[in-house]
């Protein structure tokens, strides 16, 4: 079983980050949720970000661009699942135009193993006057898929839901 | 239908197939007396795997026999990296900016 086990190893396909900021809870919840502050970080090194729209609540879509500093803009959507105040935000992530609409990652000129969508689920911890922030970032298993769109997930993700058959 | 490595280890059954075949080679009938599922069940999976790049079948003789192709499993951690690069770069920038913002606060406190 052990080779097994270096298995689901090597095919494991969660990314899991912890940091802790040096920052009231607060702060750190409204720099994910406020489009304001959200703007000032979510590109990486470099990049800015000329558009960010956020409908904040369960059901609601986001709508984010990444420039990069060659002026390449990287689009992506998805749609709030769950959110706890000051405690958790969950939500799905694609890459997409501009309009919103769901693209592969090959549109981006990456490869076309990035999964279509992906699930991103941010929690915040008190942590000595600090915050431990723990970000997991998985692929959506595909059985999930058709559980999700009959749990009243909006008309778009059933269409995305359709594209993947 | 997606057809890539993701949709290869999404399941359970095909993840222990793999686990299998990764010590040797071995036959559909092989593989399938590992399961409780059917054999045709066993081959939908054998020919998703098949599909997805990380089995290829020999025929020796009468057999058939399935192989793993392991260095597809290395495509799974492809899109974690660049994933897991893009968010420590954007913690880095929210590290400063929330640093910003509270001497921002600071100063209009001090006022």
């Amino acid at each position: 079983m052990a080779k097994n086990d270096a298995i689901s190893e090597r095919g494991k396909q969660d990314v899991i980050i912890t940091r802790i900021f040096d920052a009231p809870r607060e702060l750190v919840w409204k720099a994910w949720t406020d489009p304001k502050h959200f703007k000032r970080w979510w590109g990486p090194k470099d990049f800015t970000s000329p558009y960010c729209k956020i409908d904040f609540r369960v059901g609601g879509k986001y709508l984010n661009c990444m420039r990069s500093p060659e002026g390449k803009d990287y689009w992506s959507t998805g749609i709030y699942k769950e959110i706890i105040p000051l405690e958790r935000i969950t939500y799905t992530d694609s890459f997409s135009d501009a309009e919103g609409n769901v693209v592969s990652a090959t549109h981006y000129g990456m490869s076309a193993d990035f999964p279509l969508v992906t699930l991103v689920t941010v929690t915040f911890e008190d942590y000595g006057g600090k915050t431990k922030m723990t970000l997991s970032h998985v692929d959506l298993p595909a059985g999930e898929m058709s559980e999700q769109t009959g749990a009243g997930w909006n008309e778009s993700f059933d269409k995305l839901a359709e594209s993947l058959k | 239908m997606r057809r890539d490595v993701f949709q290869a280890i999404a399941d359970p059954n095909r993840r222990t197939i793999i686990g299998l075949l990764a010590n040797q080679k071995l036959t559909v009938n092989a593989v399938a007396e590992h399961f409780p599922i059917s054999r045709p069940a066993v081959s939908k999976h054998i020919k998703i795997l098949i599909e997805c790049g990380l089995v290829v079948v020999h025929r020796q003789g009468r057999e058939r026999y399935c192989e793993a192709r392991l260095e597809k499993l290395n495509e799974v951690s492809d899109w974690v990296e660049q994933y897991q690069k893009l968010w420590e770069q954007r913690f880095d920038r929210l590290d400063e900016y929330l640093k910003e913002l509270q001497k921002k606060e600071k100063k209009h406190g001090e006022k």
